[in-house]
């Protein structure tokens, strides 16, 4: 599989290290300290308090930040 | 009689779990790469049923809601924290499996053994991590026990029944080791899916209409528990923040999560899976919903109470066979992982510490069979000291919640700072660990922040002093 040497391969051109480091510190970022910027329940969306949708969005987000980096790495 | 109905669909579900894992693995040979990391074959799809299995505890099943019930908002953090988790498993997880596909390695004191190049600090680690492993173990204990004693509608006092089950349990996960405990995720997923999807939307529909009208009536009624509260309190926004991120850190770090990264076939597999696996943290929303929920209808629980919540609602309104699967999901959230933490605690007794240290059983077939019997060994004292000092193990765990992460540095370490000696990452493990357990018992707030925060920095400050003045062994 395309794993064997791939953990420790050399740092990849730095253009693609600055857009990976981006796509993780994202999220990272949303779901920690950015809540400071949301914590309140209006607009609600579905019914739903902004700040439960806003997390709840980037738990979603998440997944496609991530399969993202691994294009990005040409690991798929 | 209808705590017998709910109660034999619990023990149906339990042993039936048993019985389809063990048909899973009746025809492996059983190595200890084998018994411990599950021959490092597994693809994506069963890691992710493994690692789901053994990350959603009992405390998500029981805690979340509980956490939303008394609190509301802050409980969010389970989703935030997990979430972030992956991202960083994405990097570090595959990274760690190559270090143990490259050197056969089968436990956590194992990686930091051969990295730093010393058996001390492999016994070190081994003898902490079981330490801080045995005391979640009967956490799982409690938590089954209070759903035995709801599934029983408070006839019995259910503690002969959490023996049984346990020591059941034992047996299983000394007959079919990883494997088995990746088989038992199988069910144990797809039936908790179940119950958190009732728990989460079910009770809401049925009580409020949607959840919508669920949402309305808090509004109306705890708007205060839709936020979180301002910074600089407990449970306010920074400690949020500060929480989340910390967990996240401490999250790939346990002993048990070794094992798992270890099983994987391939580092790609284990990237796969950290793309995935946020999409099961969803279902800690609905637990917060289940929590709210239960927070409407039966008002008025406090302490420990709170953790039966949702389960007392399902318990009164609901019939006893709808009890008895969500009781029965939450007894397989119990022993599932407990089986993992078990083989964890019992390997790195008999790998690092009875076989590298003393010499004791270092044949495959002997290591095989002496991990097993400490497999017994180890649930029987944890059976013990559960059933003579509960309230010290609520103290125990806060070793292990705050204690892990405390391992983050040095696994980082090995990978990005070639300097890093055993001397820096064992006394700033050291440090860590005792600085920030006196700091959570004493619920010390920093700046609002999370107080591990502050044994973390001291942490790294140490392993960066102390490795900068010793030598790194052999290097």
């Amino acid at each position: 599989m395309a794993g064997k040497c791939a953990a420790m391969r050399p740092a990849p051109p730095s253009g693609a290290f600055l857009l990976r480091t981006l796509l993780a510190a994202t999220p990272i970022f949303a779901l920690s300290f950015g809540v400071l910027l949301v914590n309140r329940i209006e607009p609600r969306l579905f019914g739903f308090p902004f700040l439960f949708c806003w997390i709840a969005a980037w738990v979603l987000l998440t997944p496609a930040f991530l399969w993202t980096i691994g294009r990005v790495e040409k690991r798929w | 009689m209808s705590g017998l109905t709910a109660l034999t669909i619990v023990a149906v579900i339990v042993f039936g779990t048993m019985g389809f894992a063990l048909l899973g693995v009746r025809r492996v040979q059983m190595s200890p790469e084998q018994y411990i990391v599950g021959g490092r074959s597994f693809g994506t799809i069963f890691l992710w049923v493994l690692q789901a299995g053994e990350i959603y505890t009992t405390f998500t099943f029981l805690g979340i809601a509980g956490f939303a019930y008394s609190l509301g908002a802050p409980a969010l953090y389970v989703m935030a924290y997990g979430t972030i988790a992956y991202i960083i498993a994405y990097f570090l997880a595959p990274a760690v499996w190559q270090v143990g596909k490259d050197n056969n390695l089968l436990t956590n004191a194992d990686f930091f053994e051969t990295r730093y190049n010393s058996r001390a600090l492999g016994v070190g680690v081994a003898l902490l991590s079981f330490a801080m492993v045995v005391p979640y173990v009967t956490i799982q204990l409690s938590g089954l026990q209070i759903l035995l004693r709801i599934a029983g509608y408070g006839a019995y006092n259910a503690t002969a029944a959490v023996i049984v089950g346990f020591l059941v349990m034992a047996l299983f996960v000394f007959t079919a080791g990883l494997r088995g405990t990746a088989w038992a995720s199988v069910v144990k997923d797809i039936l908790v899916l179940a119950a958190v999807l009732f728990a989460g939307m079910a009770i809401p529909v049925h009580f409020f209409g949607s959840l919508r009208g669920l949402f309305d009536d808090l509004v109306a009624a705890h708007p205060q528990m839709l936020t979180l509260p301002p910074a600089g309190v407990f449970h306010g926004t920074l400690w949020y923040a500060s929480t989340v991120l910390l967990s996240a850190l401490g999250f790939y770090v346990g002993p048990q999560t070794f094992n798992s990264v270890y099983s994987a076939r391939s580092g790609d597999a284990l990237r796969r899976n950290a793309v995935f696996l946020p999409f099961y943290q969803i279902l800690a929303s609905l637990m917060v919903f289940a929590g709210l929920s239960a927070m409407l209808i039966t008002p008025g629980l406090t302490g420990p109470a709170v953790d039966q919540s949702f389960l007392l609602v399902v318990q009164r309104y609901f019939p006893s066979w709808i009890l008895g699967i969500v009781a029965g999901a939450g007894a397989l959230a119990a022993l599932v992982p407990a089986s993992a933490l078990l083989l964890a605690a019992s390997s790195v007794i008999v790998k690092n510490v009875l076989g590298d240290a003393f010499g004791v059983a270092t044949s495959d077939r002997s290591r095989t069979l002496l991990t097993r019997i400490v497999v017994i060994v180890v649930a029987v004292l944890a059976l013990g000291i559960w059933m003579i000092a509960q309230k010290t193990v609520v103290e125990l765990l806060l070793l292990y919640y705050n204690g892990i992460t405390q391992f983050f540095p040095g696994v980082v370490a090995a990978f990005v700072w070639k300097r890093a000696t055993a001397w820096g990452v064992g006394l700033g493990i050291l440090t860590g660990v005792g600085v920030a357990v006196p700091m959570a018992a004493l619920n010390i707030l920093p700046f609002g922040m999370n107080a591990g925060f502050v044994a973390l920095l001291v942490n790294v400050v140490v392993l960066v002093l102390v490795s900068l003045v010793t030598k790194r062994a052999g290097a």
